[in-house]
């Protein structure tokens, strides 16, 4: 019974092979490999570290891996780059005939005359062994642990060993403590395996680490490959000169008495009603309709509403939801069908409003999300401030992206990377303008950001995102998972606040109760007839002290994990089992011409590395992160940026429609101090935002789902503008419809990912996943059927018609009146007032009969003419200029 | 910003595929699309009109219904491999080679192999192809549905059933292309991303009807208003958004808008039709197991399936209560639950749709994300098995696939697919090849790339199960 498991099928292709004339390499190998490969990778030199005029530097390979596996042809990148034509670069490819041959070659296990099948071992490099070790040994022997003393990260510490003495003796495989532990498989322990998302190593894997020891233990001589965008030539010229790769230039106006934005893109409709701009300013800056009130208080100055709406709270919460969509807030962790909460993520999200309401500088708003925790010692400060708990919570940013790490079956390598990948992709998308995820397995395809500038740019986030040792989820932690407490979480437990302290005061007694009743129980004994119920009696009692316990003040945070960052490798094919070249940490170098050089920060208590990441997207020559702002900006206004890919200013992305307007908007933002609040005075001056809407013109665009659930809100006189704190809660119904109860900005609503708010997620409220830099817009059926038939918009029609009657008495023209001022901000014309009476005086007699058989009692006439100015606001609120900014 | 051609990249329903074609007719260029649901054509002549996925939850046990190993009973006991033991989550627990409880037998005239706990399906043996060399890539559920669904084992991917509306269309201009109906007991485990249409319009994604109450969300109000009402505020509606739509003439988003109105109002006659079974015979209801307890959730739904195939609807997806089939523990208690549910009215479907000659046009699937493990979990009487992506068993019917037919077999103990391997690429493949489409070819344009559901992985149409 030893086959239970289908065996690499060598065995049975070297047979097949035998048939023909077994390839050797002097004889038949070496020949092809000198006339087609060895110009630059022979004699003269090894490019990519890579020599094919010996056997023996085929099985070590180059930078990219070992050249030859032997038995396995498809894991020998010889074969695969000469195969798919990569290789020779220049010169004549490979016949069919010699690509057979070496394939033959190596599936018969790369043999030289005189050898037999097996007798060649893939080269083992300590790199090798080094991902075998860091995915299921470093979590107990590494960074955060290192448990009987022991630390298996570099050469030398293996040597140094643990208490048990030294791991690895060079030489002697089955002598060396560290083959012996897991060839008995007594490491890692199979009884906490399965906490902390380790497996035990395959066969495969402990015959390399075996070979490498028996090898010699030799040390990788290896130096992280540092990248200067003055001296790289990866990169070339032509892929310099694209347009979004150069710093942007202003031009002068073309005409300097016109204002900025009409001197580059002239307005082809004339100016908007004042009513019609009225409402889409306050849409655009507050995602809600102005009031009647409101109405009548314009007094045609423009620029001072501008500055009221700027100054309003609505604002904040509105723009802060712009960007929640570009980061992808979400209030759940995503990645796993459990979705578990993330109690705590609102921190992140009332710093964002905040920084919008408060008009942060773009420049720090964005270096206190990348890297807040660097910006002070929040390790050794004494007392943390409000500031020092705003810099902290900022980091949520890179605890957006769908995490399942949290369950221990997702909790592996791969599934780590995923995360970093996440954030990755958002920071591209969101902040840099460019899509970054193929580059995570491949050079990419079309924009010059190789392979190399990924992994370099997930070594600056390494220190904190330790993908060998990984934090559990939020404290207290709701999934499963290692070890969870105070210090071994990602989110900052902010110690050093009076409120820590309140509640640590509040806490000792019960916890002392606790621990006297956990001895009690375990003092009870066993055989007693009462045993059970008194056990479950003080267990009761444990479970209601529990519940008296307070949480202490809890921050979503990002932060080093402590100094000697792990190693950060190229993955070859993305996959984290097959290591490549060591990385220095730095940013991607095809955006880094003119730019200062990317120097770790030095900080004593971090390693400085996103800090100087920061330092260098907000550099005021940067390429694209003012462009990207500005034209986010942009596209809220107009409903489509400048660059009407808002993530992608890459190749593939969109040419910017008109690109001196766009660099001189991106330079004027850089000038004004990366001032968000300008940026919007300016847009929404210039003439092309007054003009009125329609084709050419202002573009007409649906409003989005959050304002279409706080409008209706608003309309009924029920919106809760209390801001800020953790998210009101969402509730599923037997039908299916996810709901909410709360009256308050949608933003402030739980936002979990698998229960999207039913009505929300028609409207094309985004799944984050990661992230969203530009909604749908969907035009089907399902919104007809909400906004018709769900009880939110039906209710709150009748709340409508309840105010308006409050407010305006019964008189139907008057009722009206006040209804399309609330729903559309204008007053009706004299064929709407009339068609809208009518309809109301003929549902007032189908009221009254549904009334009268139903509820006689009640006052039937009033009720009626009550429900019939319901149906009005009803239909208004399914109309399309209700939904739509004119 | 926005232009009529922009539409194209923007969605709608789709029921007005017609109009909107002839109002864009001069706008469209030949490689735009709407993204809408009016047929499409083909690749090549399609064997399957419509397809009905029985989804099977959690992970069905291959050793225990269609892949015998008699090598189990011989080697009971024994420990696994080091290989093998690698791929086990729960160490601990973990026993020795386990063989099933229930006997084979070879069934019907083509002489297919099916353990005793699936007694009806048996009966219709003659009509289906097992394949028993399936194999995925991940051992979490989460993973490994992604993978089913959307071919990779992460989130974010449009579902094979998105890329089917999104290549086919639908033949029902009132009621959706992608119907999916879960279990009342609970949703599936990944819940609406097993059915989401990611990157592609949003149009495509699979609509959840459910099998109690309301069939579609707000299909109707809770508290309905006097006929006359929804007359008068309907009239006063188009009214207002007619005039809207003139002062903005040619917007193409206004006149979806509109069309959806109507649209609605169609499905509200039409979808409650489609999901009335009042409308069969006694004999289908208890062909379908309706009326014992066990079967009546499974059959009603798996005979709504045949209805809405029956109106049109490309492609239904049944979804079982969570994950049923995950038997970590008393496997033995679970199968019987499992079978007893599922079993009768899968056959049912089969059948039925065979004696209305519908059997050729549909194509019906039925398997869950990955098998189990050959081997034992949990001890003595509580045993069950654990998750084994590495080799595990579907069957398919009807559509053009072999009829009476086992396709691919496991190594020795079942727990790795060995010989005519088929991963789920290749399931993905096929199965848009039986619709008609070849997977390399139905793609969809997104940041500069074709995006298609098989990636860049290796896919092959298995030509060995097609008739």
């Amino acid at each position: 019974m030893s086959n239970w498991i289908a065996k690499p099928l060598i065995a049975v292709l070297a047979a097949a092979g035998s048939l023909a004339a077994a390839p050797r390499f002097e004889s038949d190998i070496l020949p092809i490999l000198r006339a087609k490969c060895a110009g630059c990778h022979g004699e003269k030199g090894a490019q990519a570290g890579l020599s094919v005029i010996r056997r023996d530097a085929l099985l070590k390979g180059g930078k990219s891996g070992a050249a030859v596996a032997p038995g396995k042809p498809n894991d020998s990148l010889l074969l695969s780059m000469t195969a798919t034509g990569k290789m020779p670069m220049a010169g004549p490819k490979l016949t069919a005939a010699e690509l057979g041959t070496l394939r033959q070659w190596i599936e018969e296990g790369a043999l030289d005359t005189g050898e037999t099948a097996g007798s060649v071992r893939p080269m083992v490099a300590q790199r090798d062994v080094e991902t075998i070790l860091s995915a299921k040994c470093w979590v107990c022997h590494g960074r955060r642990e290192q448990r009987a003393g022991l630390d298996l990260r570099t050469h030398a510490s293996m040597r140094k060993g643990g208490k048990s003495g030294p791991a690895v003796i060079p030489g002697d495989a089955d002598g060396s403590l560290l083959v012996k532990r897991i060839a008995a498989q007594q490491m890692p322990p199979p009884n906490l395996q399965e906490q902390y998302s380790v497996r035990g190593l395959t066969d495969d894997e402990l015959a390399k680490v075996k070979q490498w020891i028996a090898d010699g233990a030799r040390p990788d001589d290896e130096r992280p490959i540092e990248v200067s965008a003055a001296t790289d030539t990866a990169i070339t010229a032509k892929d310099r000169a694209f347009w979004a790769f150069q710093a942007p230039q202003r031009a002068p106006l073309p005409n300097p008495s016109a204002h900025p934005v009409d001197a580059f893109l002239r307005a082809k409709l004339p100016a908007a009603e004042p009513q019609a701009l009225l409402r889409r300013a306050y849409f655009d800056l507050t995602g809600l309709p102005p009031t009647p009130e409101q109405i009548a208080q314009y007094d045609n100055n423009y620029e001072r509403l501008l500055d009221q709406l700027l100054a309003s709270p609505r604002y904040g919460e509105r723009w802060a939801r712009h960007w929640l969509d570009a980061v992808g807030y979400a209030d759940s962790e995503g990645g796993n069908n459990s979705d578990l909460a993330r109690k705590n993520a609102w921190r992140y999200r009332d710093y964002v409003i905040r920084a919008f309401e408060k008009n942060k500088p773009f420049d720090r708003f964005l270096t206190e999300q990348i890297a807040g925790d660097e910006l002070f010692d929040h390790r050794s400060v004494k007392q943390l401030t409000p500031e020092h708990m705003d810099l902290l919570a900022a980091t949520g940013f890179w605890r957006m992206a769908p995490d399942g790490t949290n369950s221990t079956e997702q909790n592996f390598i791969p599934e780590r990377m995923d995360v970093i990948a996440g954030q990755l992709e958002i920071l591209g998308s969101a902040v840099m303008g460019v899509s970054l995820g193929c580059a995570r397995c491949h050079d990419h395809k079309y924009d010059p950001l190789p392979t190399r500038d990924y992994y370099r740019l997930v070594a600056t986030v390494t220190p904190a995102f330790d993908p060998y040792s990984w934090l559990p989820g939020d404290f207290p932690c709701g999934g499963v998972g290692a070890k969870c407490d105070e210090n071994n979480t990602r989110t900052f437990v902010a110690k050093a606040t009076p409120e820590y302290e309140a509640v640590a005061a509040h806490n000792a007694p019960i916890d002392a109760r606790i621990a006297e009743m956990e001895k009690a129980i375990s003092a009870l004994n066993k055989t007693d007839a009462s045993f059970t119920k008194d056990k479950n009696a003080l267990n009761e009692k444990i479970r209601k002290e529990r519940e008296q316990r307070k949480l202490p003040p809890l921050i979503r945070a990002l932060f080093d994990l402590g100094p000697q960052p792990p190693p950060t490798r190229i993955l070859l094919r993305g996959d984290a089992a097959s290591a490549g070249p060591l990385v220095a940490p730095g940013p991607p170098s095809i955006m880094s011409a003119g730019l200062p050089e990317y120097r770790p920060v030095q900080l004593e208590h971090s390693s400085g590395r996103r800090l100087a990441l920061a330092q260098w997207l907000t550099h005021p020559n940067h390429p694209l992160t003012a462009r990207v702002m500005v034209n986010r900006i942009w596209q809220h206004h107009f409903g489509t940026g400048l660059v009407s890919t808002p993530g992608n200013f890459g190749r593939m992305g969109a040419a910017p429609e008109n690109q001196p307007l766009l660099d001189w908007l991106a330079t004027e933002f850089v000038r004004t101090g990366w001032d968000v609040k300008a940026m919007h005075r300016l847009i929404m001056t210039s003439a092309a935002y007054r003009q009125q809407a329609g084709e050419n013109g202002y573009p007409l665009r649906r409003i989005d789902a959050e304002s279409i659930r706080d409008t209706i809100l608003q309309l009924a006189g029920r919106l809760d503008t209390k801001p800020f704190g953790a998210p009101d809660a969402i509730k599923q119904m037997p039908d299916g419809e996810v709901i909410t109860e709360s009256r308050r900005r949608s933003v402030y609503v739980t936002h979990k990912r698998t229960r999207p708010i039913s009505l929300l997620e028609t409207f094309d409220q985004p799944f984050m996943n990661p992230n969203c830099v530009q909604r749908g817009q969907s035009v089907v059926s399902s919104q007809a059927l909400h906004l018709m038939n769900s009880d939110l918009v039906r209710e709150n029609a009748r709340f409508m018609a309840g105010r308006i009657a409050d407010a305006v008495g019964d008189r139907p023209d008057a009722q009206i009146e006040r209804a399309y001022l609330l729903a559309l901000a204008r007053k009706p014309t004299a064929d709407e007032l009339r068609a809208a009476r009518e309809a109301m005086e003929r549902s007032i007699p189908e009221w009254t009969r549904k009334l009268e058989t139903e509820k006689p009692a009640e006052p039937v006439v009033s009720r009626a003419r009550w429900l019939a100015l319901a149906t009005i606001c009803h239909t208004l609120m399914n109309s399309a200029e209700f939904l739509y900014l004119d | 910003m926005p232009n009529r051609r922009d539409f194209f990249s923007r969605i709608s329903d789709g029921l007005m595929g017609t109009a909107l074609a002839s109002l864009l007719a001069d706008d469209v260029r030949a490689e735009q699309r709407l993204h809408d649901l009016s047929p499409k054509k083909p690749h090549h002549a399609p064997k399957a009109k419509a397809i009905i996925q029985l989804f099977q939850n959690g992970g069905p046990s291959q050793v225990d219904l269609f892949d015998y190993k008699p090598a189990l009973e011989k080697h009971a006991g024994q420990a696994p491999s080091r290989d093998l033991a690698s791929e086990i989550r729960a160490v601990r627990e973990t026993g020795g080679l386990m063989p099933s409880r229930y006997k084979f037998a070879r069934h019907g005239q083509s002489g297919v192999e099916i353990s005793e706990a699936l007694p009806h399906l048996a009966k219709v043996a003659d009509e289906i192809t097992v394949v028993r060399s399936m194999h995925t890539t991940h051992l979490a559920h989460e993973a490994a549905l992604f993978m089913m669904h959307g071919g990779r084992i992460l989130p974010t991917r449009p579902s094979l059933g998105s890329w089917i509306a999104y290549g086919l269309g639908s033949e029902n201009r009132n009621l959706p292309a992608y119907v999916v109906l879960d279990d009342p007991k609970g949703p599936p485990i990944n819940f609406i991303q097993n059915w989401q249409s990611g990157w592609l319009p949003a149009v495509y994604q699979g609509t959840r009807v459910r099998s109690e109450g309301s069939p579609i969300l707000n299909l109707h109000a809770k508290a309905e208003d006097p006929a006359g009402i929804v007359d008068l505020s309907r009239s006063l509606l188009h009214r207002m958004d007619a005039a809207h739509r003139d002062r903005h003439p040619g917007n193409v988003e206004l006149q979806a808008r509109i069309a959806n109105y109507e649209l609605a109002a169609r499905m509200q006659s039409e979808a409650t039709d489609a999901f009335d079974l009042s409308k069969e015979s006694e004999a289908t209801k208890e062909a379908y197991g309706l009326n014992d307890e066990r079967t009546a959730s499974y059959g009603k739904r798996c005979l709504m399936a045949r209805r809405l195939v029956e109106r049109g609807v490309r492609l239904v997806q049944i979804y079982i209560e969570q994950q049923i089939w995950d038997n970590h523990n008393k496997i033995w208690e679970g199968l019987e639950y499992a079978c007893g549910k599922t079993d009768r009215p899968a056959a049912a479907l089969v059948r039925d749709l065979k004696e209305r000659g519908l059997l050729d046009s549909t194509l019906v699937v039925w398997g869950g994300e990955f098998g189990r493990m050959p081997i034992s979990q949990a001890p003595g009487a509580n045993a069950g098995r654990d998750h084994g992506p590495s080799g595990f068993s579907i069957w398919m019917a009807g559509g053009g696939v072999k009829r009476g037919f086992t396709h691919g077999a496991t190594d020795e103990i079942g727990y790795r697919a060995a010989d005519d391997k088929v991963s789920v690429h290749d399931f993905h493949a096929t199965v848009l090849h039986l619709l008609g489409m070849n997977h390399r070819n139905l793609t969809f344009q997104r940041d500069g790339r074709h995006e298609r559901i098989t990636d860049e992985f290796p896919a092959r149409v298995v030509q060995e199960i097609l008739a």
